[in-house]
């Protein structure tokens, strides 16, 4: 497994434990303020994603400093292009949501959960053409 | 499933034919990774038309004599 591959995988877990101890914040206080969940959150992924990169790093010195080749760097942007779409259909769909009337902090979060489910579609569509290649 | 490239390749027969050089010696002086090697020698890459033409001077010959299009 490639180095950047290793790093999919690793972050793709950060993202989705992370995003799933926001969900658990939200929903036990569902009303509460954006800043509340937000902060611990942020604070997790920060902390989480630097560990993952020190220890990915440590591992593989030489592979982590070297820039991405040109199979990766198409795997990696075509990737963002799909999860970039799947993060506007997000958007799109919050904003239609709070001019439909619903609470402004309900769709903060939701805009939050598209966010962090694109960064997970991101790292696993990376991973799906790190293996299967991008033609 | 992504499509396979219809490109065909004899870099593991240029490789074995040159010092049985590695997959990652050969990454290293083409410019790219080992997996990529070995995804281009899977068919399941198609290198760059540099890549192709670093791979073909490494081993001395022509770009078509490493690469051919499928059923040609």
């Amino acid at each position: 497994m490639s180095f950047r591959e290793k790093s999919a995988w690793a972050m793709g877990v950060v993202m989705l434990v992370t995003g799933l101890f926001y969900a658990a914040m939200v929903l036990a206080m569902p009303r509460a303020p954006l800043l509340g969940p937000l902060i611990p959150y942020v604070l997790a992924v920060i902390v989480l994603s630097i560990v993952t990169q020190a220890v990915l790093g440590i591992a593989s010195p030489r592979e982590a400093n070297a820039p991405a080749d040109e199979r990766e760097t198409v795997a990696i942007d075509r990737a963002g292009h799909w999860s970039g779409n799947a993060l506007g259909l997000g958007v799109a769909t919050a904003l239609i949501l709070y001019v439909s009337g619903v609470e402004i902090t309900l769709v903060m979060h939701g805009i939050m959960a598209t966010l962090i489910v694109s960064t997970v579609v991101e790292y696993a569509l990376q991973i799906w053409f790190f293996r299967r290649g991008t033609a | 499933m992504s499509k396979r490239p219809p490109i065909t390749n004899r870099v593991r027969e240029l490789r074995e034919e040159n010092g049985r050089m590695s997959q990652a010696a050969l990454g290293e002086a083409v410019g790219v990774t080992r997996h990529t090697i070995i995804a281009i020698e899977q068919g399941r890459y198609s290198p760059s038309l540099e890549t192709s033409f670093r791979i073909a001077r490494l081993f001395g010959v022509g770009v078509e004599d490493v690469f051919g299009w499928e059923g040609e």
